[in-house]
């Protein structure tokens, strides 16, 4: 309620895309002029999976817009020096000197050349939270792709902090870069870690609450009580990274302990490689003639093709089979008459060792509980049964597994991420009403629609983008620092895979070289927007000491960071609430947004630029005249690297390439053509209709957020459970490395196995932080652990107080959290002042004792070690990122590691 | 008739304290003043542990202490339920923050704003200063209701017309509507659901349920759902932090005041006015006792927000033991005045009777505070009683000792303050026992057994050895005397004073149930921060 009568009251409609979990869509109510509240829309309630609303974060935009220690003017640093303890000595300057001196910078490095001596770009771009930058940055994908090579491998929490293994496997395994249960219809759920309820966004948190009334069952296994777990059925505190064990054990006891009949065999046998039968060197054997991989076909009692029809396969046996093995580098071994098992049974022979008692040692979760999981798994999975989605029927298996980012980053990931997806194929419940599924794709092409990313490939397969291992295609030149294309076959070559990483091995080369790899030299220019990896990487120190080496850093900056703080001009953009961009929406996205609906919503203008924060369509446009990129960067505009084509069959509101364009002219021709193409080219409505509807949509079919029955239609087959070709391809690898002599991957390459092996990750992290740091790691007991924050998860909202003041309310912010019987034996009270220390480093916080953790684990919300942002610098939070070194020991084949590290605990202040 | 509740599912809520943010917006609240906020409620032993979501907020209850209590009548109850508050009538007297059990109450005396001095564009908008230094509190959004009702529309069903938190949450945890249509949104839920409200044993009937599970739970439960893992926590430790009661803010050691010198003046006056009718000369005694108490008067009107509107505390003796009070003091005052001016006796016995009910109210005053366990406990009332009797016996008994004329009287007063002492101590320790027999916040119960030998010493041991000691050594009687006074009236001084500033922690917040969370099942009561009832 206002004090006085508002003479003018509005709402203006646009969306929070804040974290990954979004878009969604929301109303500023708008009184006198002045941002007052956020609102749901509710104009989008039939259309929007929960309904219209938008969670916490959204409601900090107002203080994001009106907050005093907002950078009001672009800013350049007089002092040359850089660093933590350097002042940077920002001046205020006009637009047009900043954008002048950017440009002289980029007109510079054009003119040296793209590439620097090295090889690698000369440009580098860092965009923060998991891609939702683009939502923000109008045009600017057009300038990156006017410019040609840019280096977007400097990480700012990719790799360690999102979840990797998941991005590049799930891709590769179900076109799901990221993995959700189908929480509409699933019964139950396993859900390792998974914090769905504070990282899911709205649409998770609805969905999975509808669920728990329904009477899902979630049972959230990890080692402390998250906001999840303490919304689940069940809490079992496992011990850190051995759920790998836990999912191996579940699979004994559907393999080894329930009648075959129990599961999905028919789902087996089609839609998977179980009945492939292997030959003696672990490859699939194929047929001579078609180089098809052979079952056996136990009607014929003969070896097929495995794609020959009126078959009956075998999953089991040994048969007696002529064949080829294709190896790496297309080396053939014939073989007569040898003894094979298909795939099935080298799987049932693989988990055997692995029971609920071998793994109830390793877990700390009894034998009994791993069992009954399992079986309950089993009970709920209705194999057999199926379900009406718009006329067509599908399987119906009610049963998921989520995996939490600490579990399938880092080593372990393989593991854990291979169980989840074998797991549902066993009862047939990958891509299925029900099951487990994808929500996107960021790595096949095209990533706007997972469908049509379904291409024919290998041996029934679907077509995978992975970087070439081949002898003569191999890129033994990295075109970026993170040597993602060298390296990581799975990262592929999208415009997400740079990103993906392994991110941190651009900052290493800073420091160090990798033998017979180019010294990269920094970047002579670097991007930042949304990101502050000087606080949201792992060994933050050392990151933030790179980039006070870099030479020319520009940041878009809404207020001072410890990043930005390294920043030679700041220019300050238009926030959240102050920007115009149009954006897709609905379809199949991150998480827990699949729609039924999809189309596009405007983020309109509901406050007016203040001081002279500028639009990042108008600083972009004129980056582009600046740097004589304006045709190459209004034709991609036109191509639509900003989010939407402007010409298509019957419609072209293309713009006129060599004019430059005001900031709404771009948009309103870019809504014109969102207008064209979700209507085939019917309407044509502009940025006035989009003002005033706020966004517009067409149905999208639920069909669609199932990928079987694509797979069913184009006759292909999901690679489980045997990995035979990242086997062959990482034999590859290992020979293309060794050709050149490099040997610091080794330990990574033997992650490419066709069924995954227990790997004791505790002994890995110990041995490896013992070997690097010379220290007893018998002196770091605990396992340090974090968790997301639904306050500020993604959200770049650490200097809101607003947000500060809800997040409070919700306990573990701001502290150590540690088990009180724990703390007891170290003579550790509630409230007391602790120092954490791993090997590398060490950070000091109050600790907040709690039943809800294990004994041995310590946990930290959220990354706070703030000393430039104001506001966030008073915390005194502690943090766990600038405890983890980066280390190639702790590095898997992927390219990334897990978000945790073994640390000691000792009181340095008794409680007030 | 219509009753608008509101309906939180903890079974859905996450804590994400959306509709925290959506409240502060809605209602444009200072920094910190969150009239709906959820709590986090950790409690079991590892590693059974249950972890609860719990909206909060004013429960307009259909028997509101706020209301009973306010002096002003700026806090009512609309026929609708819900409960108001006038800011142009509160004097900010903060007895509805101790009478509220749900700490739903808020009062700020400057302007605060998110980042330190100076306001946002969106403060300055919002800003309002009538709800400077007066009580605030959720409101359900009464504005959207009635311009829902104005316009038609059903509050809790369309969103112009329903409570900002409600609209807001993602989970859709939270629901508002009327509870006396059968065939609203909220009563099928109550209907369907199993449900509890906060505090049902201070009987306030407040209009905001909690769902814990469903009413036909087995139905719910899934097929082949094994439960039996899921076990019950035991009601063991309680992460307590932010969700204990916490002491009371408002009522400082100038509100005590009140009651110290309230007590002591009215038990000093009926001492000074019996030994007045007595024939004794106690003019200027009771004339000091009259100072006491307008000295206790005084530092109320200093502490209360806003000062310049204290006559307000007259509109409301109908309910209000503090306007009634006021009322009192309005009669004794002038009768004490004019009895002493005019040397009547008559009137003397008059404002001699008057200043009982005024001791009486201070008693009442506290005991209406249901907010305060160790307040509203009904023993407060003869315990204040008494020890406003045995303060003003002791202080008389030390001016017996000053004053020649009174000497006479001092062994007589002795052992009226023997008497008044041992009553006063045997009704402490009824006091005490039955907040540890029923229950009562933790701290509470430390704080006054921490307080107990103390209080044994200087409220009943010192004064009863040195009044018997000077009837068996009278060359010493006379500091004896003094300080068997003295002793007794500190000993109630500081057994009030500690009870109002250090003892007045608040009801805190409870669950009936924890809710069962999917599949799993629902779980037993948590009462973070109180001592386990003794009575069972």
């Amino acid at each position: 309620m206002s004090a006085r009568k508002s003479n003018s009251d509005r709402t203006i409609s646009t969306y929070c895309y804040q974290c990954v979990a979004g878009p969604d869509l929301l109303k500023v109510r708008i009184q006198d002029g002045a941002a007052t509240e956020i609102n749901p829309n509710f104009d989008a309630a039939q259309i929007h999976p929960a309904g219209g609303r938008v969670c916490v974060k959204a409601y900090g935009l107002i203080q994001k817009a009106y907050s005093p220690n907002r950078i009001l003017h672009p800013m350049k640093r007089t002092n040359p020096k850089k660093g933590r303890d350097q002042d940077p000595g920002f001046v205020e300057i006009s637009w047009d000197e900043a954008l002048a001196l950017v440009a002289e910078k980029l007109n510079g490095a054009r003119a040296a050349g793209l590439l620097n001596a090295q090889g690698y770009p000369r440009v580098a771009a860092s965009f923060g939270g998991g891609g939702t930058p683009t939502a923000y940055m109008g045009t600017l994908p057009a300038f990156l792709a006017a410019w040609g090579p840019v280096d977007m491998s400097f990480g700012s929490g990719q790799g360690v902090k999102c979840y990797h293994s998941e991005h590049l496997y799930g891709e590769l395994w179900h076109r799901a870069f990221t993995v959700s249960p189908d929480t509409p219809l699933c019964e139950y759920l396993v859900s390792f870690g998974a914090n769905v309820e504070a990282s899911g966004g709205v649409c998770g948190v609805k969905r999975h609450a509808d669920a728990r009334a329904r009477g899902m069952k979630r049972v959230q296994i990890e080692p402390h009580l998250s906001i999840t777990g303490a919304c689940s059925a069940e809490w079992i505190p496992i011990k850190p990274k051995t759920d790998a064990a836990f999912l191996f054990a579940m699979i004994h006891v559907l393999l080894h302990e329930q009648p075959r009949t129990r599961l999905d065999l028919a789902f087996l046998k089609e839609r998977t490689s179980a009945t492939y039968l292997i030959g003696p060197h672990g490859y699939f054997l194929r047929d001579p003639a078609t180089r098809k991989p052979l079952v056996f076909n136990t009607k014929a009692r003969h070896p097929v093709p495995f794609d020959t029809s009126g078959i009956d396969p075998a999953i089991e046996g040994d048969f007696a089979v002529d064949g080829i093995e294709a190896g790496p580098d297309n080396e053939e071994t014939i073989h007569r008459d040898v003894t094979a098992m298909p795939a099935f049974a080298h799987l049932v022979a693989h988990v055997k060792e692995y029971t609920p008692e071998w793994a109830a040692q390793i877990c700390d979760v009894s034998a009994p509980t791993i069992r009954r999981i399992a079986n309950e798994y089993l009970d709920h999975a209705r194999v057999g049964e199926t379900i009406d989605i718009e006329g067509v029927t599908l399987p119906f298996r009610p049963v998921a597994i989520a995996l939490g980012k600490t579990v399938n980053n880092g080593w372990g990931g393989y593991e854990c991420c291979w169980a989840r997806t074998l797991l549902p194929c066993l009862v047939g419940a990958l891509e299925v009403p029900g099951g487990t599924l994808g929500t996107t794709v960021r790595l096949n092409r095209p990533a706007d629609n997972r469908w049509s990313s379904v291409k024919p490939g290998p041996d029934g397969f679907m077509d995978y983008p992975m970087n070439p291992t081949s002898r003569d295609q191999w890129i033994a030149q990295p075109p970026a620092r993170s040597i993602h294309r060298t390296l990581v076959p799975l990262v592929a070559n999208s415009a997400w895979s740079q990103a993906l990483g392994p991110t941190h091995l651009a900052w290493m080369m800073q420091n160090e070289d990798f033998e017979h790899i180019p010294h990269a030299d920094p970047p002579d220019v670097w991007f930042v927007y949304r990101t502050n990896p000087a606080i949201s990487f792992w060994d933050t120190r050392a990151v933030g000491e790179a980039m006070a080496k870099f030479p020319f850093t520009v940041c878009f900056a809404f207020t001072r960071d410890e990043t930005n703080h390294m920043a030679d001009v700041l220019l300050p953009d238009c926030t959240d609430l102050e920007g115009l961009q149009l954006l897709r929406i609905g379809g199949t996205k991150y998480v827990e947004q699949f729609w039924d609906y999809q189309g596009f919503a405007l983020r309109d203008q509901a406050v007016p630029p203040q001081g002279e924060a500028k639009d990042f369509t108008f600083i972009t446009t004129d980056l582009a005249r600046r740097t004589g990129l304006l045709e190459a960067y209004n034709g991609a505009i036109n191509r639509g690297a900003h989010g939407v084509r402007l010409n298509g069959q019957n419609y072209d509101f293309s713009l006129d390439p060599a004019k430059v364009h005001d900031v709404e002219a771009i948009w309103d021709a870019t809504c014109r053509a969102a207008s064209a193409e979700i209507t085939d080219g019917a309407e044509s409505q502009g940025l006035d209709w989009f003002r005033e509807h706020g966004f517009r949509v067409k149905p999208f079919s639920r069909l669609q957020w199932y990928l079987y029955p694509k797979l069913v239609e184009s006759g292909l087959r999901f690679e489980q459970p045997y990995q035979e070709r990242l086997f062959r391809i990482g034999k590859e690898l290992e020979q293309r490395l060794h050709e050149h002599d490099i040997h610091w991957w080794d330990k990574q390459l033997s992650e490419y196995e066709p069924l995954p092996h227990w790997r004791d990750l505790g002994e890995l992290w110990e041995r490896a932080l013992a070997e690097h740091f010379k220290v007893n790691i018998a002196d770091y007991p605990f396992w340090l652990i974090t968790a997301r924050s639904m306050q500020y998860s993604w959200g770049g909202n650490v200097g809101i107080q607003l947000i500060k003041e809800v997040a409070d309310n919700v306990i573990g912010h701001g502290s150590v959290v540690m088990n009180e019987s724990a703390a007891a034996k170290l003579g550790i009270g509630d409230g007391d002042i602790v120092e954490v220390a791993s090997p590398l480093n060490s950070t000091r916080g109050k600790v907040l004792l709690s039943e809800g953790i294990r004994p041995d684990t310590l946990l930290m919300i959220g990354q706070f070690d703030h000393w430039a942002t104001p506001f966030a610098k008073d915390f005194h939070t502690p943090s766990m990122n600038a405890l983890m070194p980066m280390l190639l020991d702790l590095t898997d084949a992927t390219g990334s590691s897990a978000d945790l590290v073994k640390v000691r605990i000792a009181r340095r202040e008794v409680a007030a | 008739m219509t009753r608008w509740a509101m309906v939180a599912d903890l079974e859905r809520c996450v804590g994400c304290q959306t509709c925290t943010a959506a409240c502060r917006h809605a209602n444009a609240t200072s920094p910190a003043v969150q009239w709906r906020k959820v709590l986090d409620i950790e409690a079991g032993s590892f590693p059974q542990v249950k972890r609860t979501f719990v909206p909060v907020g004013c429960q307009h209850c259909a028997d509101p202490p706020c209301m009973h209590v306010c002096p002003t009548t700026a806090t009512r109850q609309r026929d609708d339920g819900i409960v108001t508050i006038d800011y142009d009538i509160c004097i900010g007297c903060a007895y509805c923050d101790v009478a509220c059990p749900y700490q739903a109450r808020f009062k700020i005396d400057a302007p605060h704003f998110a980042y330190g001095d100076s306001a946002m564009q969106n403060e300055i908008e919002r800003e309002d200063p009538r709800r400077l230094s007066v009580a605030q509190k959720c409101t359900f959004c009464s504005d959207r209701i009635d311009f829902g009702l104005e316009n038609g529309v059903t509050p809790g069903i369309d969103p112009r017309a329903t409570p900002a938190c409600v609209n807001a949450c993602i989970a859709t945890a939270l629901h508002f509507g009327d509870i006396d249509d059968p065939g609203s949104n909220v009563s099928r839920l109550l209907r369907e659901y199993k449900n509890f409200r906060m505090h049902e044993e201070v009987a306030t009937e407040p209009g905001f349920y909690y769902l814990y599970d469903a009413a036909d739970h087995a139905a719910h439960s899934g097929r082949g759902a094994d439960t039996a893992a899921a076990a019950d926590p035991v009601a063991g430790r309680v992460r307590t932090r932010g969700v204990e009661p916490w002491h009371q803010q408002h009522w400082d050691w100038k509100a005590a005041g009140n009651f110290l010198c309230g007590g002591a003046g009215s038990g000093l006056y009926i001492s000074a006015a019996a030994a007045a009718l007595d024939g004794y000369p106690t003019a200027m005694l009771a004339l000091a006792a009259l100072g006491i108490i307008a000295i206790g008067l005084l530092l109320l009107l200093f502490k209360i927000g806003r000062p310049l509107r204290f006559i307000y505390v007259l509109r409301q003796p109908q309910r209000s033991w503090m306007s009634r009070e006021a009322w009192i003091v309005g009669v004794f005052f002038p009768a004490a005045l004019i009895a002493l001016w005019f040397q009547s006796n008559v009137l003397l016995a008059v404002a001699m009777l008057l200043s009982l009910p005024f001791l009486f109210s201070q008693a009442m005053i506290l005991k209406e505070a249901k907010g305060i366990p160790a307040w509203r406990a009904p023993l407060i009332v003869p315990l204040i009683v008494i020890t406003g009797l045995a303060e003003g016996a002791g202080l008389f008994l030390a001016a017996t000792q000053g004053l020649a004329p009174l000497a006479p009287l001092a062994h007589g007063t002795a052992v009226a303050l023997l008497i008044l002492v041992v009553a006063r101590t045997g009704i402490w320790r009824a006091y005490l026992n039955a907040l540890i027999t029923t229950g009562a916040p933790t701290r509470t119960i430390e704080t006054l057994i921490y307080l107990r030998p103390w209080f044994f010493a200087f409220g009943l041991l010192i004064p009863a050895l040195a009044a018997i000691a000077a009837f068996y050594f009278p060359p010493a009687s006379s500091p004896l005397f003094i300080v068997a006074g003295l002793s007794a009236f500190a000993g109630g001084w500081a057994m009030k004073f500690i009870l109002i500033t250090r003892a007045g922690y608040n009801q805190g917040f409870a669950l009936a149930h924890t809710p069962r969370r999917g599949a799993g099942v629902a779980g037993p009561p948590v009462k973070p921060g109180w001592t386990v009832s003794q009575a069972g």
